[in-house]
């Protein structure tokens, strides 16, 4: 194993944080958040009339003194959270100084190991094609409690990238498969012709959905000057350019252009969209951007 | 146009393939793993919209290497221009500086257009060519002899001056570019000159001679002569001034004395004509100025100047019984003070320098008075001559050509009866001589000037001539030199000389150009009784001080003036007549196969198509820094 994704001390710091999230969701099992369902917590939420099947034991006796009818107390539900880490591990993750794919491991990692010790499920996802030429993604499928920390970190030393893949069809699948929504960290380049695809798929269930745009410094400053015949890593499609002060100024035009396409894409849809770029530090990244983002507390 | 080297251009059809091939090879692009083209290729299909442009800014490099390979190759195969001008191998340049180049018709001056004749033909000099200046007119120098450097025999042209002295002796130089020219195969002799120049008969240049006439006015006048006559009261100035050119010109003549103007005369100058004014003015005027207003192609003749003789007078002493022939002829002549001594007369107490000429007339002292002496019927020997006996009914006849004692004197008609047969000692030259026997005998021994005339004037009809008081003139002029108003004016070049005796230390001069230079350094040379300074170029008041320990005591002055009708006569001639070994005499400017080599500018443009190609290569660096400079200044 190499470096450890996380070190102590950053883990220290982010026990006290907490994902926020913008409205309840419903959970699977009992846990520490509030839930759109009625349940038995110690907070109050609503009376409704007995009807027959309902729990006696709910039925609030003071009000049938006063109305002599019956009427149920009911209470908000506190239910755990599933938050859905994605994380793109296709070959264009893997570039770049600090590497793309690892720093989007760690992000994962730090979001998971929050989401873990507020007692939340946390669900692991990798894009891209593990395995033989198929296009199944491979996935953790749950853990909760700190003690689930170990396998979730396991789970992310052990990613490796795969030589493609296809954002779009992934995200489809993700969506299909997924049982209950909740948070939902997507760490990606989006370098994939079907970004939009893939955002719209994700939204079109009731996700809390954040794009962590992960992007190396070589990719946002491209350090080129002369002619040269650009291979991508992922496809092999070759493009041939000649750098020149003008090309790159317009590269950089190009690349603005298109991160607010993606933010403007993002914002029409209720999707937090950070942009990420890799020579920042993981710690100021998290401690900082994202709590400033509200994606923390 | 032609090429010296057509063979060159091959080399283009080797490089040029070859710069093609490496572009091609160039064009093989590094290839760099990217994380995914997708933001490169959307980027792309914009720049491919404008494709066009784009292919040919990529092979802008391309085409400038070839357009420099191109320039390259043209220089090495030495394009050159057929001009006229010269295509020896061995140039002669012969470049003409005599005081008549000065005129200003070929602006600024006509010696400039001669160098820049020169220079010409310096650069169609063909590679490996070698070139030798020499400068004509009065003093020749060569100041760049066969060399192929083409530096030296700019600043050899450069360096070249006007000079005023002595006239346009084509013959010093022809002889010597003869000389140089038969030594080598491929000779050339061009001559740079307005053509106003001497040629000597009996030479054939073993080369083809080239004359590049220079100049093409023809209108000159001249101040060609100017006197101060000191009369007992005042002064008597004579002024003349000749029209050199083919048209009547007017021309206001201003005269200044002692640098005001004093008088202004219109003239009228017929062509080839001279007219003259003469006037009295004060007795205590020190120098005139003949000035001729308005202006003519040589401004250098157009001024003369003439300084007073008044007072400095030559002290003469005449040993005679009474000779009236004599007395008079000497009273006649301006700037003598004539003291006759009886002949009975044994010792001579003054210095030389009290009374520097001494005439024995028809008596010889036992004792000689120093100084210059001229002997007339002397009656016995002396340390400078021996008398023999007497001849009867001499024939007088001149010897020799132009003897200046014999300048305008005409001897035909004069008849003598009887002379003493005198025999000379090796110092003396006879200028007039009967059958052998000397009758005039003029000559130097020990820094003292002897005249000696054979026969007594009483047994000759020789004063009641015309040609006695010339002779008379002639030889005080000889044997008193630097004095009298002659000797006051020089011409340019003519040493300036003047009898100091040993008491003199030094001697100045002061140039018209207001330097002074002294005997103590060298520049005026004191030797045999003599103060003499070569160095007359510049036309002018030349001022003379005599210093006897370190008092001034005396001051003459000298006008230097360019009395030369051949220079002042500047009509440019438009050929030479030259034998040559061709067996052609004319030297006209033909069209010749002179070859103007251009390589070096197209070198020129090679290395600025050079510094392009650097430029577009590094673009991007430059589009940096004007970035860097836009934010600066932002």
């Amino acid at each position: 194993m190499t470096e450890p994704l996380l070190d102590s001390t950053l883990l220290k710091k982010l026990d006290r944080l907490a994902i926020l999230t913008r409205r309840a969701m419903a959970g699977d099992i009992q846990g520490e958040r509030r839930s759109p369902r009625r349940g038995s917590s110690v907070e109050f939420a609503d009376f409704r009339p007995y009807t027959v099947g309902d729990d006696i034991r709910q039925i609030d006796w003071n009000l049938y003194a006063r109305a002599e009818r019956f009427y149920l107390k009911l209470f908000v539900a506190e239910e755990e959270l599933t938050v859905h880490l994605l994380v793109d591990t296709s070959a264009s993750m893997d570039w770049g100084t600090p590497n793309k794919l690892r720093y989007a491991r760690q992000l994962a990692a730090a979001f998971g190991y929050i989401a873990l010790s507020n007692l939340d499920r946390v669900t692991v996802t990798a894009f891209g094609a593990s395995g033989s030429g198929s296009q199944h993604a491979a996935a953790l499928p749950g853990v909760r409690g700190k003690r689930g920390a170990v396998p979730l970190f396991g789970f992310l030393q052990r990613l490796s990238p795969s030589p493609g893949g296809d954002l779009g069809k992934a995200c489809h699948r993700y969506i299909q498969t997924a049982r209950t929504p909740g948070p939902l960290l997507l760490c990606s380049d989006l370098l994939d012709p079907g970004w939009k695809d893939a955002l719209s798929a994700l939204s079109s269930r009731p996700f809390e959905i954040t794009v962590m745009h992960t992007l190396a410094p070589q990719e946002l400053e491209p350090d080129l000057d002369g002619d040269f015949k650009l291979v991508d890593v992922e496809s092999g499609t070759p493009v041939e350019i000649s750098a020149d002060l003008d090309l790159l100024r317009r590269y950089r035009e190009h690349l603005a252009a298109w991160r607010a396409e993606v933010e403007s894409f993002c914002s029409g849809r209720g999707i937090t969209y950070l942009p990420v770029d890799t020579s920042v530090p993981i710690e100021e990244f998290v401690l900082g951007r994202m709590r400033r983002r509200g994606v923390l507390r | 146009m032609s090429l010296i080297a057509p063979l060159a251009l091959l080399a283009a059809a080797v490089v040029g393939p070859l710069i093609v091939a490496m572009y091609l090879l160039k064009l093989r692009r590094e290839e760099r793993p990217i994380s995914s083209t997708f933001l490169w290729q959307r980027m792309v299909r914009d720049v491919e919209a404008n494709a066009p442009w784009q292919k040919l800014r990529r092979s802008l490099l391309l085409l400038l290497q070839l357009l420099l390979m191109l320039l390259l190759v043209f220089a090495l195969a030495r394009p050159f221009f057929a001009t006229q001008g010269i295509s020896g191998r061995n140039l002669i340049i012969i470049i003409d500086h005599s005081a008549s180049m000065g005129a200003i018709d070929e602006p600024p001056t006509r010696l400039e257009a001669a160098k820049q004749q020169a220079y010409r033909l310096i650069d169609q000099l063909p590679d490996g060519g070698r070139a030798t200046i020499i400068a004509a007119g009065g003093q020749m120098a060569v100041p760049a002899a066969a060399t192929s450097d083409r530096r030296e025999l700019r600043r050899a042209v450069e360096q070249i001056t006007l000079s005023n002295a002595g006239g346009s002796d084509l013959a010093q130089p022809l002889t010597l570019a003869a000389a140089l020219a038969a030594r080598e195969e491929d000779s050339e002799v061009a001559i740079i000159s307005d053509g106003n120049v001497t040629l000597p008969d009996d030479l054939r240049v073993p080369a083809t001679v080239s004359y590049f006439p220079i100049g093409r006015s023809t209108e000159n006048a001249a101040v060609s002569a100017i006197a101060l006559q000191a009369g007992p009261a005042s002064q008597t100035l004579f002024v003349q001034a000749t029209n050199y050119g083919q048209q009547v010109t007017e021309r206001r003549l201003d005269i200044y004395l002692d640098g005001s103007v004093f008088n202004a005369y219109n003239l009228t100058l017929e062509p080839g004509r001279e007219q003259s004014i003469v006037a009295e003015i004060p007795a205590q005027v020190q120098v005139v100025e003949a000035r001729l207003a308005g202006e003519d192609p040589l401004p250098a003749d157009d001024r003369a100047i003439a300084v007073s003789t008044l007072g400095d007078a030559l002290n003469v002493r005449l040993v005679s019984n009474g000779n009236r022939f004599l007395a008079t002829g000497l009273a006649l002549l301006p700037g003598l003070r004539v003291t006759t001594v009886p002949t009975s007369t044994t010792v001579f107490t003054e210095t030389v320098a009290q009374v520097p000429v001494t005439i024995l007339d028809g008596v010889v002292p036992p004792t000689l008075p120093p100084g210059n002496l001229l002997f007339i019927g002397p009656v016995r020997s002396t340390e400078f001559f021996s008398v023999t006996g007497e001849i009867e009914f001499p024939v007088v006849r001149p010897v020799g050509g132009d003897d200046p004692i014999l300048r305008n004197v005409s001897l035909s008609e004069v008849s003598v009866l009887k002379a003493a047969r005198i025999v000379p000692g090796s110092w003396g030259r006879v200028v007039v001589d009967s059958d052998g026997t000397p009758l005039l005998v003029v000559g130097e021994r020990e820094g003292r000037r002897v005249a000696v005339l054979a026969f007594d004037l009483h047994n000759s009809d020789l004063p009641l001539q015309v040609a006695f008081p010339l002779l008379l003139s002639n030889l005080m002029g000889y044997l008193a030199p630097g004095s009298g108003a002659e000797a006051s004016q020089l011409l340019p070049g003519q040493p300036l000389a003047l009898q100091v005796d040993e008491t003199i230390g030094e001697v100045r001069v002061t140039r018209p150009d207001g330097v002074t230079v002294s005997s103590r350094n060298g520049a005026v040379q004191i030797q045999g009784g003599q103060a003499i300074y070569a160095d007359t170029e510049q036309l002018g008041v030349y001022t003379v001080e005599e210093f006897a320990g370190g008092e001034l005591v005396a001051r003459h002055r000298y006008a230097v003036n360019l009395f030369a009708p051949g220079e002042s006569r500047i009509a440019a001639q438009r050929d030479l007549s030259i034998p040559q070994v061709s067996g052609a005499q004319s030297t006209v400017s033909r069209e010749r196969d002179g070859r103007q080599e251009f390589w070096r500018w197209v070198a020129l443009a090679a290395l600025i198509v050079l510094i392009v190609e650097w430029l577009v290569y590094q673009r991007n660096s430059l589009s940096y820094l004007r970035e860097r400079w836009r934010q600066r200044r932002a």
